[in-house]
């Protein structure tokens, strides 16, 4: 017994000791997944050998045996005897993958808009910046606009002059908000608030303020973009990576809003919203995409008046959204239900209505619960919407697969592929370990609860 | 064991009963589906009147508070809170719940904002009051549960004791008149017990009219203006701690008495 109990007066605890060594560090960790055993042993070997196999073939195919200035595909099998690959068909048709039959002379405006976007969210990766989710609402929300005005140029009408200036204004906004916050303030706004001499006053006026500058800015936007002289350039034009960016891109900046949206509605007490919303949700999900792919191109323009005379690629990008949507609301839903009842409850118990406690409360928590899905949606759908080639819009994919039927380069096929496969790869590895960066900073320090 | 510790701490606490009603029952009744969960509950209760209740799991307490600000909805009878009627008209209900504040057995805390934030949410939000008033309440709220050094943490970073006491100050953030409490000790470590109930003994001092479901005994003793014990969906007995735990009129509760005190 007196072993069992601490006999001195003061309890004092025995110091930590260190892990054995043969379990930690590289060695710890060779042994644990790779030499576990005379099996595990033996299959790292097998796989290790296979692994540099292939890796040795494709080595070869793609750098070593491959031709990198000929004039046509027969010159390239001259050279190679079909042992390596023709980089140079794929380099003389690199233009149209990327940008489809967009005018050489004009496709500054679609890189443009291309750096717009990055420059926009950039603040995302800045550590002092405030207010990121505004960044990433602003961009959402407005960014799409302007770009349309950008790649599409002539007349777009006034309520696209509208939008866009107000994406310019935010566009400005946030990146002045990034100058605030490393000059010491706060945020732009407090900046804005001390300017007026607003500061130190009841916060409620704040919003006054916002909108005051808001709208100055507007203005000068609005000027501004009306000095624009782009010459236009039809949809049917746009193509190749850039087309596959654009309907991809709006479909996954819409689909996580009309997720939320349709499964909000989907658990509405109110049966006609709760009924319309699981209908909606479960026609879509239930059909495939290329189907709802064909109906809106070929059926749509029939129920619409022939004076409204539908662009393709609208009726597409449409399609793709509700398509997004009914799979969004069902990850949305999913992590809805994964939020405790109690944290519903608190947040009635202080007073909060439904659509605070749904913003402030529920959604947060969820949506980063949800993370892994959503992005793994956002990766589907970007893949998927290279089944818009098959209804004759030049996207990535059909651009590939065009250029092998070009005379010049007649039977290259593999080369192309292999590009495409890489310019996914790259967009979906990011995103994926964009994700994961995601799921570990976002929320603070909350990991046990 | 808690029993003594917060017995030995001092006498019953001076009652502030006045005699204002300010929650009144009538003949309430509730059914989780076919199960009759609250059976024709009368109840009245005074401005800065403090209820104990008790009885056996399953008995209904928790859905008799619960019931007092919506949480849960009852079928029949009649529920006025302030002087409102509680009915299906969401006004009522949000005037309700703005005055009422509410302490869960999980705490409840809302994981993803810190402390200060859990504290401000409401008042900013429900209130709108602006958030500087709103932070210097909250910090006065927290250094009265005695942790405002805890501000900055997340309610993942705290002890469970800790937790609860950050759950009373968001509700006391609301500034309201009537404080329900559903099992706040329940769920902590027997060490953290006592760091809640002192709070909660010195929001009584204060004059707040408390609704409290718990099993503290000792608590009951001390604070209690009026001891509640439920059974079956029904009151069976009120009456005031000295009589309840001294005198106890029905059988059951004199089952249910030594069945808790026996140990």
């Amino acid at each position: 017994m007196a072993e069992l109990t601490h006999t001195d007066a003061v309890f004092t605890p025995k110091p930590s000791q260190p892990p054995p060594p043969n379990t930690v560090g590289v060695v710890g960790w060779l042994r644990k997944n790779l030499f576990g055993g005379p099996f595990d042993s033996v299959m790292t070997i097998i796989g290790a050998g296979l692994l540099a196999y292939f890796a040795y073939g494709l080595f070869q195919y793609t750098i070593v045996n491959a031709v990198w200035e000929a004039d046509s595909y027969r010159e390239c099998l001259d050279v190679t005897q079909g042992a390596g690959a023709c980089w140079a068909g794929v380099d003389k048709w690199m233009n149209n993958y990327l940008y489809g039959r967009y005018p050489d002379a004009e496709q500054w405006r679609v890189n443009l808009g291309g750096i717009i976007l990055a420059v926009w969210l950039a603040p995302f990766w800045f550590e002092k910046v405030t207010q990121k989710i505004a960044v990433g609402v602003s961009a959402v929300l407005t960014y799409p606009f302007l770009a349309g005005a950008l790649f599409l140029g002539g007349d777009n009408g006034l309520f696209m002059q509208a939008m866009s200036s107000v994406a310019l204004t935010l566009f400005a906004a946030v990146w002045l908000n990034v100058a605030a916050c490393y000059s010491g303030r706060r945020s732009l706004g407090a900046v804005l608030v001390q300017v007026t001499g607003f500061a130190g006053k009841d916060d409620r006026l704040y919003k006054w303020v916002y909108l005051a500058a808001f709208a100055v800015g507007f203005v000068v936007a609005f000027i501004f973009q009306s000095t624009w002289n782009l010459a236009p350039v039809q949809t049917t034009n746009w193509g190749g990576l850039f087309l596959t960016l654009v309907i991809s891109g709006i479909g996954i900046s819409t689909a996580l809003p009309s997720g939320v949206i349709l499964a909000l509605g989907r658990r509405s007490k109110m049966p006609v919203i709760r009924v319309f919303c699981t209908a909606f949700i479960e026609l879509f999900r239930s059909v495939p995409l290329i189907t709802i792919l064909f109906m809106a191109v070929t059926m749509m323009p029939l129920f619409l008046p022939v004076t409204l005379n539908p662009d393709k690629l609208v009726l597409v990008i449409v399609a793709v959204c509700i398509f997004a949507a009914a799979y969004m609301a069902e990850i949305v839903r999913g992590g809805l239900q994964a939020i405790n009842t109690g944290q519903y409850e608190a947040a009635r118990a202080v007073g909060l209505n439904y659509w605070k406690m749904m913003t402030l409360i529920v959604m947060p928590q969820a949506l980063k619960l949800m993370i892994p899905n959503i992005v793994g949606n956002f990766i589907g759908l970007l893949k998927d919407t290279t089944l818009v080639s098959i209804i004759g819009l030049y996207d990535i994919l059909l651009m590939v697969r065009a250029s092998g039927q070009d005379p010049k380069w007649l039977g290259m096929h593999t080369e192309p592929m292999l590009f495409a496969a890489f310019v996914f790869f790259v967009i979906c590895f990011a995103m994926s370990k964009y994700s994961q960066h995601l799921e570990r900073t976002i929320g603070g320090g909350y990991g046990r609860r | 064991m808690s029993l003594e510790t917060v017995d030995s701490e001092g006498q019953h606490i001076a009652s502030a009963v006045s005699d204002e009603v300010v929650i009144n029952l009538s003949q309430v009744n509730k059914w989780y589906g076919d199960f009759h969960v609250l059976k024709d509950i009368d109840l009245t209760v005074y401005k800065g009147e403090r209820i104990v209740i008790c009885g056996p799991s399953g008995s209904g307490k928790s859905t008799l508070i619960r019931c007092i600000n919506r949480l849960e909805e009852h079928q029949r009878g009649d529920i006025q809170v302030n002087g409102v009627t509680m009915d299906t008209n969401l006004k009522n209900i949000d005037a309700i719940r703005r005055d009422v504040g509410m302490v869960f057995q999980q705490f409840n805390l809302f994981p993803h904002l810190t402390v200060l934030e859990n504290c401000t949410l409401a008042p900013i939000w429900v209130k709108n009051m602006a958030k500087s008033e709103a932070e210097s309440v909250a910090m006065t709220l927290l250094e009265r549960v005695q942790i405002p050094e805890q501000a900055a943490k997340y309610p993942g970073q705290l002890s469970g004791g800790q937790q609860q006491r950050v759950a009373i100050a968001r509700s006391l953030a609301m500034n309201p008149n009537i404080m329900l409490f559903d099992e706040p000790t329940s769920a902590l470590d027997p060490e953290m017990i006592s760091e809640v109930l002192d709070v909660m003994v010195g929001l009584a001092e204060s004059g707040m009219t408390m609704l409290v479901v718990t099993h503290e005994m000792g608590f009951a003793k001390r604070v209690a203006d009026r001891v509640i014990f439920m059974d079956q969906g029904e009151i069976v007995e009120q009456n005031t701690p000295d009589e309840f735990f001294n005198n106890p009129k029905s059988d059951r509760t004199k089952l249910f008495l030594s069945q808790i005190l026996a140990h």
